[in-house]
């Protein structure tokens, strides 16, 4: 009797496990429905935007199931992941992915290429995208990420303290921004010109994005870094980049301490400054007023460039679909995709909801993102420049390499602790020996 | 005679712990010992056996170089600094007539905080636009990059640990200070004995076994430093914060290398079994030489 017992009660464990298994897998269940498991960024507007999209989409397409969720962020977004394949839990979708990560995944076999799935084709067009997605390209020629927005990285200037040293215009170029420094370090001994803080001496590989590659594009006009397993970098661009930040070390005009919201609160004059900024300063710093007392421009250029035609840092993410998902599921997903992405309403949904600029070609012609333009025209530098961003490379080892351009010359250059030629001689001596192994 | 009973009564108890370890310890060490030979990046279906190749790369990576010093540079900032804290306020506690609990569970509380939340308060304390900052370039034109000069991240980390971990030694100490029969101090004091003489000669010999404790556990705290580094220095600058943890975390997660990152975490368990079995042996030795044992 006991022992009839303990078998009735494995055989339930087990059913239910199979049960709560196949409701969990993200295929399709016994009734007919298709389950997507999307994984969308872990910021409210864009989950908002996401679940939106899940709910509408499900009324009109009853038989499947779109499960939004955030990537969980503990360590980071890249590890869950990461995780979440090891473990056999990945996802159908997942957004917030960039070039980089996405090789790596990739480079792993664990994406599909969405080049070969029917409806990538239908989306590029129906999005109008086609230019956009050029750069996108992987180097073994396929698409694994579909990318969702693009954000020209920009660069902020207090007007405001620059009129206070004789500046109507932000400064552009290299010579100009020096001639700048030295003029505010006689009004303002303790301010800065650029106030990114402590990021630029962290050799944390992401932070290159927004700093080295914000100026290395600009001055190599947006010349590749890294093909396949050779460095391919502008090496003068490289050693004008590192000089040019060495003079302004040298001059004082660089905070690379910790500080709490340096550019907010007056600390210097410069920084990086992404489109997701906006709304925390509407609460933050409601002092901050476009055209009042900051401006947005290209990053600076070496003397003779002209900056007009500077390109920058795309800070781009996108979607990817995992391999490891039920095929039935993929399906569901690239379908689901289509229809986000075959209405421009959605997309004008997106950019009022998230600030974040649509990742298509007409950002600024269509009505619905102009009258989003005109309310927030600080968002339309970021539109204007959609064409001069460049994603981030699609090396699997883009890690390695990018903390090796901190740790090898710009965080050296930055503490005054090699010159820039000696830093980019050992940083290319570095990166080539980490392609190689 | 053996009660085979109790024997049997003796692993039913010990088996939640037994299958606890199985799982969680001695399944992932053996894991990562096999990964440690391999190339796997923890995602690709398939990968290589490189045999003893991540071992000799990591030996020879400047971020494995720097996380083995970086190790005993903490030691020697933190342990003395815990102990001299923890013993301090166990002796303090141990003086005050009531309220001995209360003070005890106050000092205890930090070591219940969240490393993360800690690190973000400290580093906001010493960002440039700070008070503390503002107050130093402004009275004395003092301008200090406290996370950014080697010297004084490690002991802003150092100070970070030694405030979460005193509480929880001295809860050590002062039981260990409490178990020790008063007798024996009305016994010196009877005799002439100074205080000096009493804590060297009675309380420091009695006190040796909880001592010996805590003095264990600081030297495992060093073995393990992450969240304050993670969140504080991310290991720079240059190497000088860079602990085991970090740099496992950064070549498994950050830079997807498993089979590399079972490799340094293989040599992280390496050192820590070498070095605190040549701690353990130093103290014995320091506790027989002065007859404490």
């Amino acid at each position: 009797m006991r022992k009839k017992r303990i078998a009735m009660l494995l055989a339930m464990t087990l059913v239910g496990g199979a049960v709560l298994t196949a409701c969990g897998g993200g295929g399709k269940a016994a009734d007919g429905t298709t389950t997507v498991e999307f994984w969308a960024a872990p910021n409210p507007p864009q989950q908002a935007f996401w679940q939106e999209m899940a709910k509408e989409y499900e009324s009109v397409k009853p038989d499947v199931k779109i499960n939004v969720s955030p990537i969980k962020e503990s360590p980071s977004s890249e590890a869950s992941i990461q995780a979440a394949i090891a473990g056999g839990n990945a996802p159908t979708v997942a957004e917030n992915i960039n070039r980089g990560f996405a090789a790596q995944l990739s480079n792993s076999k664990a994406l599909i290429p969405l080049d070969e799935l029917p409806q990538f084709q239908e989306i590029v067009s129906s999005r109008n995208m086609k230019g956009t997605i050029k750069p996108w390209v992987f180097a073994d020629g396929h698409q694994y990420v579909l990318p969702i927005y693009s954000n020209p990285m920009l660069i902020g200037w207090r007007t405001d303290l620059l009129r206070e040293i004789g500046y109507n215009e932000p400064p552009r170029t290299y010579g100009e921004i020096l001639d700048a420094t030295s003029k505010l370090k006689e009004k303002h001994p303790d301010k800065f010109m650029w106030t990114k803080g402590a990021d630029l001496a962290d050799p944390t590989a992401w932070k290159r994005w927004f700093d080295f590659f914000l100026l290395y594009n600009a001055a190599s006009d947006g010349n590749k870094f890294v093909e396949g397993t050779s460095l391919v970098a502008d090496d003068k661009a490289g050693v004008e980049v590192l000089s040019f930040v060495d003079e302004l070390r040298q001059a004082g005009g660089i905070l690379s301490q910790n500080a709490t919201d340096p550019f907010e609160t007056g600390a210097g004059v410069f920084t990086d400054i992404g489109p997701w900024t906006f709304d925390m300063w509407k609460t933050k710093y409601p002092e901050l007023k476009y055209g009042e007392n900051y401006e947005l421009t290209l990053p600076p250029v070496p003397d003779g460039m002209d900056p007009a035609d500077a390109k920058t840092y795309a800070d781009a993410k996108g979607l990817v679909i995992f391999r490891g998902a039920p095929e039935a599921s993929r399906q569901a997903a690239a379908e689901f995709l289509k229809w986000v992405y075959s209405k421009e309403e959605h997309d004008v949904k997106w950019f009022e909801q998230t600030n974040l600029p649509p990742a298509r070609d007409d950002l600024t012609e269509l009505e619905g993102f102009k009258q989003i333009l005109a309310e927030k025209p600080e968002l339309a530098p970021y539109a204007e420049a959609v064409s001069k961003g460049v994603p981030a490379m699609d090396n699997p080892k883009f890690n390695e390499i990018q903390t090796l351009i901190g740790q090898e010359a710009f965080n050296k250059i930055i503490r005054g602790e090699t010159d820039p030629q000696t830093g980019w001689d050992n940083m290319k001596k570095a990166i080539e020996g980490e392609l190689q192994s | 005679m053996i009660d085979k009973r109790n024997d049997k009564l003796g692993w039913i108890f010990s088996s939640p712990y037994l299958i606890f370890g199985l799982v969680f310890f001695l399944g992932p060490l053996v894991w990562s010992l096999y990964l440690s030979f391999t190339d796997w990046d923890l995602i690709a279906p398939e990968y290589d056996y490189v045999g003893l190749d991540n071992f000799l790369k990591a030996m020879a990576t400047p971020g494995v170089q720097a996380a083995f010093w970086v190790t005993y540079k903490f030691m020697i900032i933190f342990v003395p600094l815990v102990t001299a804290m923890s013993l301090a306020v166990a002796v303090v506690i141990q003086g005050l007539p009531r309220f001995k609990s209360v003070y005890l569970i106050g000092f205890f509380l930090p070591y219940l905080s969240s490393g993360v939340v800690a690190s973000l308060i400290v580093q906001g304390f010493l960002s440039y636009n700070s008070p503390v900052n503002e107050f130093l370039r402004g009275t004395f034109g003092i301008q200090i990059d406290w996370l950014g000069s080697p010297l004084s991240a490690l002991f802003i980390v150092g100070l970070i640990l030694a405030w979460k971990f005193t509480g929880y030694y001295a809860l050590i100490l002062t039981s260990g200070l409490e178990s020790i029969d008063q007798e024996i101090y009305e016994a010196a004091a009877i005799d002439g004995v100074s205080d000096r003489q009493r804590f060297w000669k009675i309380t420091l010999p009695l006190l040796y076994p909880a001592l010996y404790t805590t003095l264990i556990l600081s030297f495992g705290v060093t073995l393990g430093i992450f969240t304050e580094v993670y969140q504080l220095t991310g290991g720079g600058p240059n190497f000088a914060t860079n602990t085991w943890q970090m740099e496992i975390f950064n070549q498994a997660f950050t830079n997807l290398q498993a089979g590399y990152a079972s490799a340094i975490a293989i040599l992280a368990s390496l050192v820590t079994f070498i070095s605190i079995f040549a701690i353990r042996k130093v103290l014995e030795m320091w506790g027989k030489r002065n007859g404490w044992v």
